[in-house]
């Protein structure tokens, strides 16, 4: 099943390069980069690390805004470059006063809140490892992470994370300072304020003002500049380990030139590794970051009217339901209006993606019927331009104006963006560059640019970035970017695995897990089944590591959970789905046996399963095995099941030793899932985990 | 009278007229009487705007009609083009070329108003040379000396803003249906140009090929010689670019219908109807296409001065109106550091 379709990019090649009539047309309307960058990035672009690059962008942007928060709809706080830098060098020295070493971990759990940035900045100046995470972060996790990395010194948001520090601390024989982050309601005996450790550090600054200088010059690449724990609902938290090198080589990858005149409005949680990367990028750009939240999201898209965000597929939902809501309770003419002016963009951003071989699928082969299509398209673009002009600027501008009316260009990331969305924004003329990485890859391994927008795919590999797509079972080579001998076996679909700068140097003190993903010679397993596609971009297909990755970023390990519900009298089998949705799902072989001696009279299990009794019994059975008090309790419920006629055999559905293969399966029932998805999570009308 | 002659039937004119109604409506819609304040408040800028539509456009026309050596239907066609006041599209195109919006309204509210008194004026002015060249032919079949129908223009331009003080009325009441009204407009002067481009192309195609390249020719040109012409004359007066964007496409882009309405209503010679009617619509239909181009010009070739612009009107929204931005050396180009700390 492993090599459907074999094409050879030579083939096309000559072809894409060909001077053809509608290269004219591409010229004209997509001629420009949609962003510049007005300054010089080279000194700062060659930082060796945070700290120092943190000193390049205040010395560089000086009084601009770095970051804005939010206080009411039109009064924002905001924090120059150069205070930021000097508070930030203030809180280091203060660090180093209460014994933090260089390349000691520091815990930081908070949510997003511009002292945040100023802790990063402080553990960054003193050479420390920022080992952060988002308040909502359950009891065991904290636990378990602060124990694990040995945490000695430690920021936390509030009082409530300090009431659960207390009570958590008996784990934490290391612990000794703590830090309150916001001291509005009040800070107890023994726990400092970030304004007393400013002061602490100004003192010592006084004495001797080199020795956050000197820490800057001692910090190297190859040291940690953060330690991410990922969120796991059954396995262990993991803490990938990031270099200084892993992240700035990010910032001079990544294909995008933002400049001091942008605004992002930023909405992840910060601790996120792709909002972190994304918040070091943009302060080397000098692009001021807005911080809101969803709840706010539609009066501050009018009032900072961003020109660039990167953020979730749940964001992006979000402010499409927004839109669509918008619309659905306009004036009857202009609800019509905007449908004709819909239809219209999508025949003409259709025709473009043809001449711009923008194309998902490749096109026909005979270069005569490739020619006589592209002549088509060029046809259609010509007659639909004059309406199409009218249209979008009176009517889809205005619906522009709903995201502020200023976007250049978004990146979403951090999950599967449905393609229905993905098509809106298009449509409406909103680019959004979905990209595609993990936490270990710190995350961006490949990403949409604007000269290959292909819907449907991640974009071509970023640069310095080796790509190779292995066979899943055979672990053969099927492609790679860097083999000229394989560079050209598009299409073949297997496992991911990268090689590059971005990737982590490892799991920390979990050396057996390391040498699972990584490779000596530094290839990365990504666990995502992937193929190139004929235009040179990644499409993912799914999965073949178990781990289903929710929507909201929640790590489930489906086996134990399989395990306990195979136990179940009236189950056979049963496979959990879900990867990229809000909830979890199964697909369930009934037992036919076991019904036959409950007195059902059926004979094969497509009459069983059509039986809607039959459905309830399984789901009841399901939620009891859930909920039943042996269990720890902590697993997700399932939120719908499917019944299917058809046993997993080993060789098919199951490997030889039993196991699941969950992509099989998934690619097997697409059309079950998708419907079962539809009418459970009909907002997101995705197309999912086997994309 | 063979109707074969008229070049717009029956139904073409009815939809004209429905064209030049809704069209006019729509305007209308998109204005409130605060518009009609803020003239007051820009009137320097609105006069540099006024001497660049009431003084360079007419000139420019005459100058294009006379050096073209045009018929002198499609002359006077001209001059009347010239002569127009401001529409509503070119509040659109200055939008997208990211001038000031609110300029162009104010100059357009000004104008229409103006054209009462300037447009009889200029056609005195401009016109009497081409008219003299036309023998008019009454039922008796004497010739006369053909005269520009004064009165007739004037009660034309009254007719016209009827409809606008309707929809004037109408934003008044309902904010909703003004909008969609506002929209129909564009989409329907879309279609009808179109429409009638086609209509007059496929029944009066020998006609068509036989027109004078140069009356092509003045259609595109006297748009974008406005263009040009309002740029320049706004930088030379000292507006600051956002300005200078609009005066320029103010001036260039002129209310296509009041022309159609005039022509139309105050022309009753057929022949001379049908020339004047050609230059119209050739005006209409290129005229979209030359502001287009010059809209995308100017957006790209104004993109940073809008970036630090809007930039710095957003900082001063959020974090008050005492903050000032200081960007670094070399962002803020010359030209518009004045702008950044006044207005």
């Amino acid at each position: 099943m492993a090599s459907s379709r074999s094409l050879s990019l030579t083939r096309w090649a000559p072809f894409t390069s060909v001077t053809a009539p509608w290269r004219f047309l591409i010229n004209i309307c997509h001629g420009k980069s949609i962003v510049e960058t007005f300054t010089d990035m080279k000194p700062i672009l060659n930082a060796r690390n945070l700290a120092q690059l943190y000193r390049l962008c205040a010395e560089h942007y000086g009084e601009l805004p770095a970051f804005a928060t939010r206080q009411t709809a039109t009064n924002w706080q905001p924090i120059s470059f150069r205070e930021l830098y000097e508070r930030g060098k203030q809180i280091a020295a203060g660090l180093a006063q209460i014994g933090v070493r260089q390349g000691d971990p520091v815990g930081l759990i908070s949510d997003n809140r511009v002292e945040w940035m100023l802790a990063e900045v402080g553990i960054q100046l003193a050479g420390a490892v920022n080992t952060p995470r988002g308040t909502d972060v359950i009891d065991d996790e904290w636990g378990y992470i602060f124990e694990h990395a040995e945490i000695e010194v430690a920021f936390v948001e509030g009082p409530k994370e300090l009431q659960r520090l207390k009570r958590l601390r008996v784990q934490w024989p290391n612990l000794r300072e703590v830090i309150q982050l916001d001291t509005r309601k009040g800070v107890e005996e023994g726990v400092h304020t970030l304004d007393q450790l400013a002061e602490l550090g100004a003192s010592a600054l006084k004495t001797n003002p080199q020795c956050i200088q000197e820490r800057e010059q001692s910090v190297s690449g190859d040291d940690l500049f953060t330690l991410i724990y990922t969120s796991g609902t059954t396995g262990k938290p993991k803490g990938v380990m990031l270099t200084h090198e892993n992240i700035l080589s990010q910032i001079k990858n990544v294909p995008l030139e933002l400049s001091c005149t942008d605004r992002v409005l930023s909405i992840l949680p910060i601790w996120h590794v792709f909002e972190r990367m994304f918040e070091v990028f943009t302060m080397s750009y000098g692009v001021c970051t807005y911080y809101t939240s969803l709840r706010t999201l539609g009066q501050d898209l009018q009032n900072v009217e961003p020109t660039f965000m990167g953020s979730a597929p749940r964001l992006w939902e979000s402010l499409h339901h927004r839109i669509m809501q918008g619309i659905g309770q306009a004036h009857p003419v202009r609800r019509a209006l905007f449908h004709i002016a819909y239809r219209l963009s999508s025949w003409y951003q259709h025709s473009w993606t043809v001449l711009r071989n923008e194309t998902l699928e490749p096109p026909p082969r005979s270069l005569i019927v490739r020619l006589a299509w592209k002549m088509v398209h060029s046809g259609r673009i010509c007659l639909i331009l004059p309406l199409y002009g009218f249209f979008n600027a009176a009517v889809l501008e205005n619906v522009r104006l709903k995201a502020g009316g200023c976007l250049k260009a978004t990146i979403s990331g951090g999950g599967a963006l449905p393609m229905a969305i993905d098509q809106f924004y298009r449509k409406i003329g909103i680019h959004v560059l979905e990209g595609y990485g993990l936490t270990e890859t710190s995350p961006v391994l490949a990403v949409r640019i604007q000269s290959k927008e292909v819907a449907g795919t991640v974009g071509p590999i970023i640069p310095e970035t080796e790509l190779r797509i292995v066979h899943l079972e055979t672990d053969e080579i099927l492609y790679s970017s860097s083999q000229s001998a394989l560079s050209q076996e598009i299409g073949l679909r297997g496992e991911i695995q990268v090689r590059g700068p971005q990737i982590m140097r490892g799991y920390y003190k979990e050396h057996g897990l390391t040498r699972e993903v990584l490779s000596e010679d530094g290839w990365f397993r990504t666990g995502d089944i992937g193929m190139v596609t004929w235009n040179g971009c990644l499409r993912i297909l799914g999965r073949c590591k178990s781990t289903i990755v929710l929507s909201n970023g929640e790590n489930i390990e489906p086996e134990p959970i399989e395990a306990r519900l195979r136990q179940c009298a009236h189950i056979e089998n049963l496979a959990l789905m879900g990867q990229d949705c809000k909830h979890l799902y199964a697909l369930v072989v009934p037992d036919l046996e076991q019904f036959q001696q409950d007195g059902r009279e059926v004979k094969t299990r497509e009459e069983l399963i059509t039986d809607p009794e039959v459905h309830q019994t399984i789901f009841r059975e399901i939620r009891e095995m859930q909920h039943h008090p042996s269990d720890s309790g902590k697993h997700p419920s399932i939120r719908a099941i499917r019944l299917i006629a058809e046993p997993f055999t080993p060789g098919e559905e199951l490997t030889n030793l039993f196991k699941l293969k969950r992509h099989v399966v998934a690619q097997k029932y697409d059309d079950v899932l998708q419907s079962l998805y539809a009418a459970e999570e009909p907002d997101s009308s995705r197309s999912r985990g086997h994309r | 009278m063979n109707s074969d002659q008229v070049l717009l039937h029956g139904l073409d004119q009815a939809l004209l007229a429905l064209m030049i109604i809704v069209i006019m409506f729509g305007m209308g819609a998109g204005l409130t009487v605060d518009d009609f304040r803020t003239v007051a408040r820009r009137w320097r800028l609105v006069a540099i705007g006024f001497a660049s539509q009431f003084g360079f456009m007419p000139l420019i026309a005459f100058t294009l009609a006379t050096l073209l050596n045009l018929p002198p239907a499609y002359a006077i066609a001209l001059v009347l083009v010239g002569t127009l006041p401001g529409g509503s599209t070119s509040n659109m195109f200055t939008y997208f070329a990211r001038g000031s919006v609110a300029l162009s309204i104010s100059m357009t509210t000004a104008s229409t108003l103006a054209a009462l008194i300037m447009m009889p004026i200029l056609l005195q002015i401009y016109t009497p040379g081409f008219a003299r060249e036309i023998a008019v032919y009454d039922a008796d079949g004497m010739a006369h000396e053909f005269v520009i129908p004064t009165v007739n223009i004037v009660v034309s331009l009254l007719l016209v803003l009827v409809p606008v003080a309707g929809g004037m009325t109408l934003r008044r009441f309902s904010r909703g249906w003004a909008k969609s009204a506002e929209d129909t407009a564009g989409f329907m002067a879309m279609i009808v140009i179109i429409f009638l481009v086609a209509s007059t192309l496929i029944r009066h195609f020998p006609q068509v090929i036989g027109t004078d390249i140069k009356v092509y020719a003045a259609a595109i040109t006297l748009g974008m010689f406005g263009f040009l012409i309002g740029y320049v004359g706004a930088r030379i007066f000292g507006a600051s670019p956002i300005h200078q964007r609009a005066i320029s496409l103010e001036t260039g882009i002129q209310n296509g219908p009041i022309a159609f309405a005039i022509i139309l209503l105050s022309f009753s010679d057929v022949a001379l109807q049908n020339q004047m009617l050609w230059m119209a619509i050739l005006y209409s239909m290129f005229i979209v296409i030359t502001a287009s181009i010059f809209t995308l010009w100017l957006r790209r070739h104004g993109q940073r001065d809008w970036a630090i612009t809007e930039n710095t009107l957003v900082h001063r929204r959020l974090f008050g109106e005492e903050y000032v931005t200081q960007y670094p050396a070399g962002i803020v180009p010359k030209r518009i550091e004045h702008n950044l700390t006044q207005e």
